[in-house]
């Protein structure tokens, strides 16, 4: 801000070659990431943590994908046997829990962790500690749903355990607390990975990227972050409740005691409705990141997308009602609940028809990125088109926890989510690993993709219209289902074999893809100046940036930032609104204690299951932690300061300092 | 060799209190993470409260003469303690800006024990409330409300010690300095939620 800019210079100088390259190896030398076991505990750096949560995430998408297909082989036929009622219950729950928490919101978030740095221009996230944490916590929630699974004591009542059934007179055993301490697991990281974002958006922006020239990436991370800090809190609560109701004899659902099993729903759904934006939020940053670079033309609204993205959050708060049009509420609420739903519409087709403006007049290059991206507006468009029909409420009530349901959700979110993550594995794979997905193995992961997936839900559609409930094991050859069904099961393995396509190709490309240098798709934002994979300091120098397009409007004429220390993990802390330099603020290097309170955390939630006097042990634990966290550090602020001086800094130039005209 | 223009930023500061640090954004969304937490549990507490006819709900059959409501006597003394806890706790506030390492560190360990004290009032508290957690809905909101702000307390006096011993035994650092304002600002959050839940717990079921 202003007070600062008296400390800022500008200038004019030479920078010697010799100089570069050993400034380049002391910043290899203070960011270099810890080897071996414990340097995979204690490893900080965005990038890796990121691709942890990426491929994390992508294992239980496919452990999901394998339920998914149980299920489809169950259902191929009447009266099948292939799994029995109860393992299909526990294959359900497992199945949407883990897509819905384990693989969706993780992987959007970790796409964020690795990007919104770099497109921002600094050389870490604002926390990086908290982010390992939120990856160990995570991780800790994932083992614990499949352990339970495996060891056959999985949650068997739904990805929402809706009360009564998961209470304590309804759900005996150990399966639905195991849900309640996942969620806990998840939500938690997930609430780390927002704070880790907006810190960075906030305050970690290159100079000169004010706010209105943030990617609309970024702007898509930003607001999502900002949905998980107001509605992740109501799950914790609700799972919270729910977990003390059984295990400690709180009546907060019980109706015999004053409790209310509505008011468990209000609080899932104030948290799981808001929950689909912060899949598809996401995804909408990616689209837009994919169209630009592949229509070579600069966004078609900018300030609309952006009012659009912020509106979505905003009225992303006022729908979760219409989950629950099937309970006694008041008319005039629902009325509300229903003009809501329909007002979504609107924002969305903002977004929509302003991609459409943009690809119309751009000369199109129809890479692997961009037939995701056309094929989630194909998909999500249908998606959205039932997402209006069941804003009505009689036509809800008519298909409420029918087939229909499972088509829309599945429309809207592999449509909405799972298509535009494919575009962006593909856009963004050889930033993280510097070789080229091969396009023709891509155009084949689409098409059967895209085939396949309609072909599995298009049918449930007419399934649901025609009276299919969901979550049933199996129905009678009387019913008339079996041909659409088979066909839907036919499809799933075409899906799946699609996934498999791309699973080849991210090994083949790997070993022997084409090498992709740093800007493969010649795209306009900040990571793509940099070397594919980004070195750990992502920036040599920091550059600054005067226009949304920045590798589009010569960056190269754009001053760097000078002035930062080379043997310190030194980043640039601009102001919010207009990215002024304020700070030379140090970020933390790598830690053993991140890992060491998500094992503090582990013992609280998961002992917690089985004895309350867990959470006492936990809680100590975690305070031990924390302040060994605190004093343990070897004060290398301080210390670094001391030894090194003042000459750590990237020095402008042996020469005085010149003033330049800007 | 080649010319670039640059901007030298090398006498910028390292630290600085309030927006210019992320310490003081992670803190805040940190702390609007429990507000949206406890402004749940508080529309929890009047959802419930519908499917009672009385609030609270009545001692019992042999035993309707005594009063449900929870006596106030603690939770006032509690309010009042954390109200004068604004003193030194501005203080620390002001001291740590300003660098005034004696008086930070005298305010930090008052702070210290009025953190103690609520504790110790909290948990009799719990005991002037008629219902335990199991007994209806309405005792297990409150144990809830009063058991989450308890363990803000918990950690909060955590954090007060941590501080206070790093005062005394380490530097009084800029970086530390920047953490106690951000620790004033917790505090201030703490105090200012327990205001509405005392409201909210003592007060509305009298009214109305």
């Amino acid at each position: 801000m202003k007070q600062q800019s008296k400390h800022i210079k500008q200038a004019t100088v030479e920078l010697s070659t010799a100089q570069l390259a050993r400034e380049k190896a002391e910043l290899e030398r203070t960011w270099a990431r810890p080897r071996g076991v414990i340097g995979w505990l204690t490893d900080t750096d965005h990038k890796g943590i990121a691709l942890r949560y990426v491929v994390t995430a992508f294992v239980f998408f496919l452990f999901g994908g394998l339920e998914a297909a149980l299920m489809r082989i169950q259902l191929a036929r009447a009266e099948n046997h292939f799994l029995s009622p109860d393992l299909y219950n526990q294959v359900f729950t497992v199945h949407g829990t883990t897509m819905m928490f384990l693989f969706a919101v993780p992987i959007m978030t970790a796409l964020g962790i690795y990007l919104v740095p770099l497109m921002v221009g600094s050389r870490d996230v604002a926390f990086p500690r908290l982010n390992a944490y939120g990856y160990f916590v995570y991780l800790t929630g994932g083992i614990l749903l499949y352990t339970s699974f495996f060891l056959n004591i999985g949650p068997d009542a739904g990805w929402f355990a809706y009360v009564p059934l998961a209470g304590p007179a309804y759900s005996p055993g150990k399966r639905v607390d195991i849900w309640a301490q996942m969620i806990t697991f998840t939500e938690i990281s997930a609430l780390c990975g927002a704070i880790v974002v907006i810190g960075t958006v906030f305050k970690m922006r290159a100079p000169g990227m004010s706010l209105h020239r943030i990617p609309l990436f970024v702007w898509a991370q930003l607001v999502t972050s900002f949905m998980i800090i107001f509605a992740m809190p109501a799950v914790m609560l609700a799972s919270s409740f729910l977990a003390s109701d059984r295990l400690i004899d709180t009546h907060f659902f019980n109706p015999a005691e004053g409790g209310d099993a509505i008011l468990y729903q209000h609080m899932f759904w104030f948290f799981g409705h808001p929950e689909v934006y912060i899949i598809f939020i996401p995804a909408l940053g990616f689209v837009s990141s994919i169209v630009i670079t592949f229509s070579r033309r600069k966004i078609f609204g900018y300030t609309a997308m952006v009012l659009a993205l912020i509106a979505t959050g905003f009225l992303g708060f006022g729908l979760w009602v219409h989950h629950m049009f099937a309970t006694p509420l008041p008319q005039m609420g629902q009325g509300f609940f229903t003009a809501a739903s329909m007002m979504i519409a609107i924002p969305s087709g903002v977004q929509i028809f302003c991609w459409i403006a943009t690809l119309w007049g751009g000369k199109l290059s129809f890479k692997t990125p961009l037939l995701f991206v056309l094929g989630f507006v194909a998909i999500f468009v249908l998606g959205g088109l039932t997402g209006v029909m069941l804003a009505s409420v009689p036509l809800d009530l008519q298909i409420h926890d029918t087939f229909f349901v499972v088509a829309h959700l599945h429309y809207v979110l592999i449509g909405g989510a799972v298509f535009p993550l494919f575009g962006a594995f593909y856009f963004w794979f050889p930033k993280w690993t510097g070789r080229m997905l091969s396009e023709r193995a891509g155009r084949w992961n689409f098409w059967l993709m895209f085939i396949g997936f309609n072909l599995v839900f298009f049918p449930m559609h007419q399934l649901g219209l025609k009276g299919m409930p969901r979550r049933v094991y199996t129905y009678l050859p009387e019913t008339g289902w079996g041909s659409l069904n088979l066909l839907a099961s036919i499809g799933a393995f075409i899906l799946a074999s699609g996934v498999v396509v791309f699973i080849c190709n991210v090994i083949w490309a790997r070993r022997v893809g084409e090498v992709a240098g740093d800007n493969p798709w010649s795209a306009d934002t900040l990571e793509w100046s940099v070397a594919s994979p980004p070195p750990n300091y992502n920036f040599h120098d920091l550059p600054t940036v005067n226009s949304r397009y920045p590798l589009w409007s010569r960056l190269e004429n754009s001053p760097i930032v000078r002035g930062l220390s080379t043997v310190k993990r030194e980043t640039l802390v601009t102001s919010v609104l207009d990215a002024q330099p304020e700070l030379r603020f140090e970020i933390p290097g790598p830690s053993i204690w991140p890992v060491l309170l998500s094992i503090a955390t582990a013992i609280a939630f998961i002992g917690g299951i089985f004895t309350p006097w867990a959470f006492l042990v936990g809680a100590l634990a975690a305070f031990g932690v924390f302040a060994g966290w605190f004093f343990g550090d070897p004060n290398h602020e301080n210390k670094t300061a001391r030894n090194t001086g003042e000459r750590s800094k990237t020095p402008l130039t042996n020469k005085e300092l010149q003033p330049g005209e800007v | 060799m080649s010319a670039r223009l640059v901007i030298d930023v090398s006498e910028l500061p390292h630290h600085e209190f309030d927006t210019y640090d992320p310490v003081w954004w992670g803190n805040n969304f940190l702390l609007a993470i429990e507000s949206s937490m406890f402004a749940i549990l508080i529309a929890t507490y009047f959802y419930l409260r519908q499917n009672f006819a009385q609030w609270p709900p009545p001692l019992g059959q042999l035993t309707s003469s005594l009063n449900p409501l929870p006596d106030p006597g603690y939770g006032t003394a509690n309010t009042i303690l954390l109200l004068l806890s604004f003193i030194p706790m501005i203080l620390v506030d002001v001291s740590a800006r300003r660098g005034y390492r004696a008086a930070a560190q005298r305010g930090l360990l008052v702070c210290l024990l009025c953190g103690l004290g609520a504790i110790t009032l909290r948990a009799f508290e719990f005991s002037a409330v008629k219902f335990y957690w199991d007994s209806n809905a309405y005792g297990s909101i409150v144990w809830f409300m009063l058991g989450m702000h308890l363990l803000h307390l918990i950690t909060l006096s955590c954090e007060t010690l941590l501080l206070t011993v790093w005062s005394f035994a380490r530097e009084f650092d800029m970086k530390h300095r920047v953490d106690m304002v951000a620790l004033a600002v917790y505090w201030y959050w703490v105090v200012g939620m327990w205001i509405v839940l005392y409201a909210i717990i003592y007060f509305t079921p009298r009214v109305g």
